[in-house]
């Protein structure tokens, strides 16, 4: 959709990830597109030296979020946003339908 | 270069020194964050780091700073083995949130550095966007230092959506009378 853009689809997935979840940490974000966590990694880098995300370390984590002092966010979100609304169906549902809202400790869990 | 004492130079004075080698290598460059916040608060806040913003290349940069022995490290930072103090350039353009571009800056000699105005809306960006009150701090202590214009910044923290948090700054300046 936008890989072209931005250089790369892990670098799509990540923003897309962002703009969807908010936040996110590099293994969860890896994990939830089956990507090395490497490519990960280094695509986080990228885009937290040009100032586009911002991290924070939460306990053992380091939680990304998209940098709401980039200049151009409120552009970039508009952007991502069309294009996530523009993929297929069966994609949004595998990647950007998980849960997020909250689960109490010790609940079972189906499955 | 000799007479500098690298270990124990000031922030200004680093600032000042950083941008006469940019400005003698023709690259233009504005000082943005806590270093503002620093001059402007004759050091009651202590920042260890200088952020430029500079439209010309690492490359460029890189080769300026290291005529006075800064070195790149990873990232954009420069370091200078003696020197406490580091220099970063962070990508611009220079915004004060939404704000962009910033035309209108503050000059002490060879430096060019955000209004105080401009310093006050960029601390207060990042207790808007962050919630971060050590940001609120250095907001305050500007404003109670230097002449601000109290009207553009709530005009500005409007703008931003952020009218509520603008009401905590102005209510916590106004219980100090320092300010102008």
């Amino acid at each position: 959709m936008l890989e072209s853009l931005f250089g790369n689809q892990v670098v799509e997935k990540i923003l897309f990830y962002l703009l969807v979840y908010e936040n996110g940490y590099i293994r969860g974000i890896a994990g939830a597109f089956n990507l090395p966590v490497t490519g990960v990694v280094q695509q986080l880098d990228r885009l937290e030296n040009g100032g586009i995300i911002v991290s924070q370390k939460k306990g053992k984590i380091r939680l990304y979020t998209l940098n709401p002092r980039y200049p151009f966010i409120d552009e970039l979100k508009a952007l991502l946003a069309r294009a996530k609304n523009a993929l297929p169906e069966a994609e949004l549902e595998k990647y950007y339908r998980m849960r997020t809202r909250p689960r109490r400790k010790g609940k079972p869990t189906r499955g | 270069m000799d007479k500098v004492d690298w270990k124990n130079i000031g922030i200004k004075e680093l600032a000042i020194l950083v941008s006469g080698q940019l400005k003698k290598s023709g690259i233009d460059a504005v000082l943005v964050g806590g270093a503002c916040v620093s001059i402007y608060s004759n050091n009651k806040y202590e920042s260890m780091d200088l952020d430029y913003i500079s439209p010309a290349s690492l490359k460029d940069i890189r080769k300026a700073l290291g005529e006075i022995g800064f070195q790149k490290g990873a990232g954009r930072h420069f370091t200078r083995e003696d020197c406490p103090l580091y220099v970063e350039f962070p990508p611009g353009p220079v915004a004060l949130g939404r704000e962009f571009p910033v035309e209108r800056f503050n000059t002490i000699k060879t430096l060019k550095l955000l209004t105080p105005t401009d310093c006050v809306k960029d601390r207060l960006a990042a207790f808007f966007h962050w919630n971060d009150y050590q940001s609120l701090e250095q907001a305050l202590m500007v404003a109670k230092k230097q002449p601000v214009n109290l009207n553009e910044i709530k005009r500005w923290s409007i703008k931003e959506r952020m009218e509520g948090k603008y009401a905590e700054f102005s209510s916590a300046l106004k219980k100090n009378k320092m300010f102008k």
